[in-house]
C-alpha cells in the first residue's frame, strides 16, 4: 500500500499570465512532520503554500490533502489553517473573538468555543489579553495570537508563511524554539515557508529548497547541508567554496583537475556530468584546514588533497577566523578555522600555506 | 522673531489664527444672525423689526410646514439609502479593480461634476417631462405604454435627481475605506472556514463602516437641505424644506420665519446625525 501523505503535490504548475511561478513541483509531506519550503524571494514557495491553502488554484497538476484530491475546493472547505506573514488579525475584533472566529464559522457549540479559546490562550500564554484588540499587542504577542487562532481549529495541516519575519532577531530565535516545541506537542503537520536558511535548518524535519519555481532538493537539514544536490543548494545554504575544475574521471574514482593542474579526488559527482566537462568542486570552509608547507606528510594520506597557496585575507568572526587563501592559479578559497588553539601562532597575510581537505567533503557540481 | 523661533507652539497658533478668524467671521457670525433673527418680527419690506417673539418657531410646527419637514426627511433618507445601495457595490468594484485601473475609474466617477449642476438637472427635465420627455415619448412611440408615466413633478423625480447628484459623494469615502482594507484579512476569514458571503459581512462590511457613515452624512445633509433639485424636478408642486426657506427670503420677504425654519432644520439635522453615529457605533461593536 502506498503511504498517504499529509500534503502531496503531483507535478503542480502555477502560471500568472506568462510568468511561471511554480514549475512542475512534486512534493510529499508526511503526516506530523515539520516541513519547510526554503528559497529566496520569488522562488515560488509562497505560491506553493497558497495553492495548498486554496487561495490560488494550480494551472495544472494535482494536490492532495490526506489523500483527498482538492481540485477547486475553496479555502473554507479545506482541513487546513494558515498563519499569515502579517498575522492578518481582524482589527475590529478582540483577541478572543479572533480566536473564536473559525469555530464560530463551523458552528461549534458556544460553551465549547469558550473553553477552547481559553485553552488556546493558555497555550500561547496570553490568557490575560483575551479582551484586548490586536493593535494593543506587541508584534510577538500578535504572532502568538495568529498561531492560536489557527491551531484552535485543530487543522490537519498548519501552513505558516514567514511567520517570524517581522520580529527582531532575539524574539525570532526564541519563537523558533517555541514553535518547534509546540509542533511536537500538538503533532500537527507544519508547512513552513521561509527565506531564512538558519531558521529552516533549526526547526525542520525536512526542507525543500526552491528557486525559480522548481524544487532543487528535498531532505533533512543535515542532508541538505552536508550533501547539497546542486550548486544552488550548496550556495544558498551556508557558505561554500566553488573551485573551478575539469573532470578527469568519474569511475572507479572521481578525479578532477584544478586550475593549477593538480589532480584531486572527490566524494560525489552530480548526475549529468561527464568526463572532460568543466565543473565546480564544492567544499564547505569549515571542512578545510591549513598546514605549513613543512607539515605536509611525505606520503600523503589517501583521499586527502593538499593544494599550495598564499593567505591573502583574515577576518576574525569570534568563534572562528576566516582565512582567504589564493591558490596557485589565483582561485580564492575560504578556510574557516575555529579559534580554539591557545598560544598557537596565527596565520599571517602573505604567508605560504597548504590547503587540505578530505575528498569525502568535496562534491563535483555543475557550473 | 527670536521669540517666535523659541516658541513653536506660538507659531502653530499664528498659523491656526487665520482659518479660525475666517470661520469666526464668515461662518459663526451668519449663524448667530440667523439665530437672533428667528426670534424677531418681520419688517414690512424684508429685514426685521427688533421685537422679540416666539411666533416664528411656533409657526414652523404648523402642520402646513411641518408636513414638508417630515417629507424632506423622508426624501433625504430614501435618497441616502438608494445611493448607499448603488454606491457600495460601485465602490467595491472600483476598490477590487487592478490598481492601474482604479484611478481611471475614480476619475470617470468625477466627470459629471465638470458640467454645471443646474444644467445637468435640466437635462433630467428633458428626459422625464410628462408629455414631451424623451422617456415617455419613446415608450409611447414604441407602443409599450399608452399614457405617460408619472416621472416628473413628484417625489420620484426629486429622489432620482438627488441620487444622481450625490452618488459620487457616497462612493468616494466607501471606496477609500475598502481600498485600505488588507486583502489578507479576507483570506484569513476564508481560511477560517467563512464562506465568501460570511467573510464579507464579518470582515469587509464592519471595516468599511467609517466610509459608509461618512458617505451617508455627505449625502443626507445636502439632500435634506436641497432646493435646486426639488425646485426644478418637483415641477413647482413637490417641494422640500429648502424651497420654503429660500422662498421666505427671496419671495415672501419673511426673514425671521426663514431663519426659524433654518434653525429648526439645523437642530433636527444635528440630532439625526448624532442618532446615526450612535447607531453605527453600536452595530460596529456588535459585529
Amino acid at each position: 500500500m502506498t503511504e498517504t501523505y499529509a500534503v502531496e503535490l503531483q507535478d503542480v504548475v502555477k502560471q500568472f499570465g506568462d510568468v511561471v511561478a511554480v514549475n512542475h513541483v512534486s512534493l510529499q509531506i508526511r503526516d506530523g512532520e515539520f516541513f519547510s519550503l526554503l528559497g529566496p524571494s520569488g522562488c515560488g514557495k509562497t505560491t506553493t503554500l497558497r495553492m495548498i491553502a486554496g487561495f490560488e488554484m494550480p494551472t495544472s497538476g494535482a494536490l492532495y490533502i490526506h489523500g483527498e484530491r482538492q481540485g477547486y475546493r475553496p479555502p473554507n472547505k479545506r482541513p487546513i489553517n494558515t498563519v499569515f506573514q502579517n498575522y492578518a488579525l481582524f482589527p475590529h475584533m478582540t483577541v478572543a473573538e479572533n480566536i473564536a472566529f473559525g469555530m464560530e464559522m463551523q458552528k461549534t457549540p458556544k460553551d465549547e468555543v469558550k473553553r477552547r479559546v481559553a485553552e488556546a490562550l493558555a497555550m500561547v500564554r496570553l490568557s490575560n489579553m483575551a479582551n484586548r484588540k490586536p493593535k494593543q499587542l506587541s508584534g510577538g504577542q500578535q504572532q502568538r495570537i495568529a498561531l492560536a487562532r489557527a491551531l484552535v481549529n485543530r487543522p490537519k495541516v498548519l501552513l505558516l508563511d514567514e511567520p517570524l519575519g517581522a520580529l527582531d532577531l532575539k524574539l525570532r530565535k526564541a519563537m523558533q524554539i517555541e514553535l518547534k516545541a509546540l509542533q511536537e506537542e500538538v503533532g500537527i503537520t507544519f508547512v513552513y515557508v521561509t527565506h531564512d536558511q538558519e531558521e529552516a535548518l533549526t526547526m525542520s524535519d525536512r526542507i525543500a529548497v526552491m528557486s525559480n519555481g522548481i524544487v532543487h532538493q528535498v531532505g533533512d537539514p543535515e542532508t541538505i547541508y552536508e550533501h547539497p544536490a546542486d550548486r544552488f543548494v550548496a550556495d544558498f545554504i551556508g557558505e561554500t567554496n566553488f573551485i573551478p575544475v575539469k573532470v578527469i574521471s568519474i569511475s572507479p574514482e572521481i578525479v578532477v583537475a584544478l586550475g593549477t593542474g593538480e589532480k584531486v579526488t572527490a566524494g560525489w559527482v552530480e548526475e549529468g556530468i561527464a568526463v572532460g566537462d568543466q565543473a565546480v568542486l564544492s567544499i564547505r570552509p569549515e571542512k578545510m584546514d591549513l598546514l605549513e608547507p613543512g607539515e605536509v606528510p611525505a606520503t600523503p594520506a589517501e583521499n586527502v588533497a593538499y593544494v599550495k597557496g598564499n593567505v591573502t585575507h583574515l577576518v576574525y568572526v569570534g568563534t572562528d577566523t576566516r582565512h582567504t587563501v589564493a591558490l596557485g592559479d589565483g582561485t580564492k578559497v575560504v578556510v574557516r578555522l575555529q579559534n580554539i588553539y591557545i598560544g598557537e601562532e596565527p596565520w599571517e597575510i602573505g604567508e605560504e600555506a597548504v590547503v587540505t581537505w578530505n575528498a569525502a567533503h568535496a562534491r563535483v557540481l555543475k557550473e | 522673531m527670536e521669540r517666535l523661533r523659541r516658541h513653536p507652539e506660538l507659531q502653530a497658533w499664528l498659523i491656526l489664527a487665520i482659518p479660525v478668524i475666517f470661520l469666526l467671521i464668515f461662518f459663526m457670525a451668519p449663524l448667530l444672525i440667523v439665530f437672533v433673527y428667528s426670534f424677531l418680527e418681520r419688517g414690512k419690506y424684508g429685514g426685521v423689526e427688533w421685537v422679540f417673539t416666539l411666533d416664528n418657531i411656533r409657526r414652523v410646527f404648523d402642520p402646513l410646514y411641518f408636513k414638508t419637514f417630515l417629507r424632506s426627511f423622508y426624501i433625504a433618507i430614501v435618497t441616502t439609502l438608494i445611493t448607499l445601495g448603488l454606491g457600495y457595490p460601485l465602490a467595491y468594484f472600483i476598490a477590487k479593480s487592478p490598481p492601474s485601473r482604479r484611478n481611471a475609474l475614480v476619475f470617470a466617477l468625477m466627470i459629471p461634476f465638470w458640467t454645471n449642476f443646474l444644467i445637468r438637472t435640466y437635462a433630467w427635465v428633458m428626459l422625464l417631462r410628462t408629455h414631451t420627455g424623451l422617456i415617455n415619448v419613446t415608450l409611447m412611440n414604441w407602443g409599450i405604454i399608452s399614457k405617460p408615466l408619472p416621472l416628473y413633478g413628484n417625489d420620484f423625480a426629486i429622489i432620482l435627481g438627488l441620487v444622481y447628484g450625490w452618488l459620487p459623494v457616497m462612493v468616494l469615502p466607501i471606496y477609500a475605506a475598502l481600498e485600505r482594507l488588507d486583502e489578507s484579512l479576507l483570506e484569513a476569514a476564508r481560511d477560517l472556514y467563512a464562506s465568501s458571503g460570511k467573510a464579507f459581512w464579518r470582515v469587509t462590511w464592519p471595516l468599511s463602516i467609517p466610509g459608509v457613515v461618512a458617505g451617508s452624512m455627505l449625502v443626507f445633509i445636502p439632500s435634506l437641505g436641497a432646493f435646486v433639485t426639488p425646485a426644478i424636478l418637483g415641477g413647482g408642486k413637490s417641494l422640500m424644506i429648502g424651497n420654503i426657506i429660500s422662498n421666505q427670503f427671496l419671495g415672501a420677504h419673511d426673514w425671521p420665519f426663514g431663519s426659524a425654519l433654518s434653525m429648526v432644520m439645523m437642530i433636527a439635522m444635528l440630532i439625526a446625525t448624532l442618532i446615526y453615529f450612535r447607531w453605527t457605533k453600536k452595530s460596529e461593536l456588535a459585529t
